[in-house]
């Protein structure tokens, strides 16, 4: 049979094969070359509202740093692909990254983040993401994923505590969140914590459909329950409809955003809506004045941006890319050759990163221990179509 | 020239049943094969790895094919019988410790006993009604990966570890040559198992169910089995390409098992040719690569026009519309038969036929 001859041999050849191949990249790289850094950005998927806003403040930081010299002279080359939020093309991005011998990687989702936090730890890179899903803090389970600010269910936690400050009595919390890992990952953590501390909230969670033009029906469950508080694990559209329609139905539920809904886009799709509601946001918007703001309210005026409508995704994605950069400054200071796991372990050596007070309590600090950088938030208001800090710097 | 022949004579038995009969097919086979084994030395493992990710496509898409283009059971569930494939795998191996190759046979098996289960319907069922209840299974599985604490132990994802086969583990550093090697190996085997079965009865019970159901019926086909026969043998490989998918990918959401894969699929046997085993594979083959070739095309281009860089996605969205519609008005039965046309030319050149 010839069939069967024929799958043999190439069988045979391909078993050869398997014993010839062998061919190791190096990575990084010496003198005054480019320091490749691969980017996956989601400008048109389904949380690109945010997102565009988050990679565009990751390459001004590049573009600002490069431009003041880049890292001990040496230029940052951010290689930026929007995936859409689209998994397989974000596995597909990585790997084009990983063979032009990235260092380092930024993602943006939490869906992107865990579908690579174990190829990032097979291939020595470090990660860091708009995604602050608990699970990612722990270096055993994510040995190269790094948590720049308070995780998604620390937020939550903060947000719990405040809620139960704030009714002084028995009450109850919805929490509604995105249909996706990202949307799910601080649910659990938050109804632990309230059991934990013994707080006298009754929480219930929804998960909010995607695509859905129109949330009274949910809202009118979340009314059944007797909720006072309503908090959302939601980008800024979906939740900025979540505000009006509440509105509309003159619903008297207080909203508590967190990260990724707390943000200037939810005040300005909202509008009136939006008023009084609260946010728990680990980063400063550039309505708080804090000093680590200077530098891109500079950069903005000096590109013809405007910081007064620069959404505090802006923010996070620079000082996310300041992060990683200052990891891959350390390593170069060092002497040491720049690889995955020598920033790895600059980042968890180096001490705390400035942030010149806009991350949280200011600093984003790792340890070989832990990969969250940072445990506290501050609590914001929206008042005449601003967010206004009302406390900030709170820790679980 | 193959064409010059006046005709194939067979003298024994065993020549009638050999796969390739004329001299050029031998020859063909062999410079593909020589471009398999070539292929791993000359692509860095950026290329490697999306060459690994078309094999993957290409068992996928010849499973899909044997149930719409050879049986003519569209099914849009697609993603969800990969998800069964690659949550069955990675759950047995990871959770229970059952060794890879064992887990990957009892992921094929879940996945025909689940695709005969919501192949169901297409007994009573045809063209668009069994497409919206197939689409009706895609749904209905994802919705259960999603909500089923079990199988991602709450995580919304499943790790998996490195793919270990008798005590051979993948090496990190050879990762995309190791798995290539072996994915080529299987693909080679899935295809040539499925060219066989369109050479029994089974298999031409499954094109005449396809051409004419009634007439099948008529002449002593029994439509229950055979459909239901379609259903799992389809399956079959679909569960095979989700436990490849997960014990390559090495971590598996439902993220990756969308309708859209669903659609992309259909896409790759359209564009392929229905009711080709090559065609699928050629099929995959472009599918897997036009992102890419778009992307490329963008960054040339990127400097003239850079709305096609900044909206690359969409670009890629229009360009996969584009090439389905160019398909299917000018050359409907796919990159097969545009193949098969190019082969005739030269063999009846100078004549048109």
């Amino acid at each position: 049979m010839k069939a069967t001859k024929a799958t043999m041999l190439l069988a045979g050849i391909a078993a050869s094969a398997l014993a010839v191949t062998g061919c190791g990249s190096s990575g990084g790289g010496e003198s005054d070359e480019p320091i490749p850094i691969g980017v996956l950005a989601d400008l048109s998927g389904a949380t690109g509202d945010v997102g565009s806003v988050f990679n565009e403040g990751m390459l001004a930081y590049v573009d600002n740093l490069n431009a003041n010299g880049g890292i001990n002279d040496r230029q940052l080359e951010a290689m930026s692909n929007d995936y859409a939020y689209e998994i397989p093309k974000a596995e597909e991005l990585y790997r084009k990254y990983v063979n032009d011998e990235s260092v380092a990687i930024q993602g943006w989702g939490t869906g992107d983040t865990e579908a690579l936090r174990t190829r990032v730890a097979n291939d020595e890179l470090p990660f860091m993401s708009g995604s602050f899903a608990e699970e990612l803090t722990n270096p055993e389970e994510s040995p190269f994923n790094f948590v720049v600010a308070a995780t998604y269910s620390d937020q939550a936690r903060i947000g719990m505590n405040w809620i139960a400050e704030d009714a002084g009595d028995k009450t109850a919390v919805a929490i509604l969140h995105n249909d996706s890992p990202f949307g799910t990952a601080p649910v659990q953590d938050a109804k632990d914590w309230v059991k934990e501390k013994g707080l006298d909230i009754d929480v219930t969670s929804y998960a909010m459909p995607a695509g859905t033009t129109n949330y009274s029906g949910m809202l009118s469950q979340v009314d059944a329950d007797g909720a006072d508080y309503i908090m959302v694990q939601n980008v800024a559209s979906p939740a900025a409809q979540l505000a009006k329609d509440l509105a509309d139905s003159s619903g008297d539920q207080k909203i508590v955003c967190l990260n990724w809904c707390g943000n200037e886009l939810f005040v300005t799709a909202a509008g009136e809506a939006a008023e009084g509601h609260m946010m728990v946001q680990p980063v400063a918007p550039l309505s708080a004045d804090k000093p680590g703001h200077k530098e891109i309210v500079d950069y903005l005026e000096a590109n013809g941006g405007d910081p007064k409508t620069t959404a505090n995704s802006y923010v996070q994605g620079w000082y996310t890319m300041h992060a990683m950069a200052e990891g891959i400054r350390a390593t170069l200071d060092s002497d040491k050759e720049l690889t995955g796991a020598n920033i790895r372990e600059a980042l968890e050596t180096m001490g705390p990163i400035d942030t010149g007070g806009v991350f949280g309590l200011g600093e984003i600090e790792f340890s070989a221990d832990s990969h969250r950088g940072s445990n506290s938030a501050g609590m914001y208001t929206v008042e005449d179509g601003k967010m206004v800090e009302v406390e900030g710097g709170l820790t679980p | 020239m193959a064409a010059v022949e006046t005709g194939r004579y067979h003298r024994t038995y065993e020549s009638q049943l050999r796969l390739w009969h004329t001299r050029p097919q031998l020859i063909r086979i062999g410079v593909v094969a020589v471009i398999a084994i070539i292929v791993p030395f000359v692509f860095d493992n950026y290329w490697l790895s999306l060459a690994n990710t078309a094999l993957i496509a290409s068992i996928g898409a010849i499973g899909l094919n044997v149930l719409v283009g050879y049986t003519g059971q569209i099914s849009l569930g697609q993603g969800g019988f990969l998800a069964v494939g690659a949550f069955t795998s990675a759950i047995l191996t990871d959770r229970m410790g059952v060794p890879a190759p064992l887990s990957i046979l009892m992921a094929v098996a879940t996945t025909a006993v689940i695709g005969v289960l919501f192949g169901l319907p297409a007994l009573r069922l045809k063209g668009l009604y069994l497409a919206i209840a197939t689409l009706a299974s895609q749904v209905v599985i994802l919705f259960i990966v999603r909500r089923w604490n079990f199988l991602t132990e709450g995580q919304g994802f499943v790790d998996v570890s490195r793919l270990e086969v008798f005590g051979f583990k993948i090496e990190r550093s050879t990762f995309e040559q190791q798995w290539y090697i072996i994915l080529i190996i299987v693909t080679v085997l899935v295809a040539i198992t499925a060219t066989n079965l369109f050479r029994t009865n089974i298999g031409r019970a499954f094109m005449a169910v396809r051409d004419q159901d009634i007439a099948a019926s008529a002449m002593g086909v029994n439509l229950t089995r055979t459909k239901l026969t379609a259903f799992a043998v389809s399956n079959a490989y679909v569960g095979l390409a989700g436990a490849l998918l997960a014990h390559y990918s090495e971590i598996i959401s439902w993220e990756k098992f969308t309708m859209d894969v669903s659609i992309l699929y259909l896409a790759m046997i359209i564009v392929g040719g229905l009711g080709s085993i090559a065609g699928s594979i050629y099929g995959a083959l472009f599918m897997t690569f036009l992102p890419i070739a778009v992307r490329m095309f963008g960054e040339v281009i990127g400097g003239v026009v850079p709305q096609v860089q900044k909206q690359l996605p969409a670009v890629e969205h229009a360009a996969f519309g584009l090439v389905i519609i160019i398909f299917l008005i000018f050359e409907p039965r796919g990159l097969n038969r545009i193949w098969q046309r190019i082969k005739d030319f030269f063999g009846f050149w100078p004549f048109r036929y």
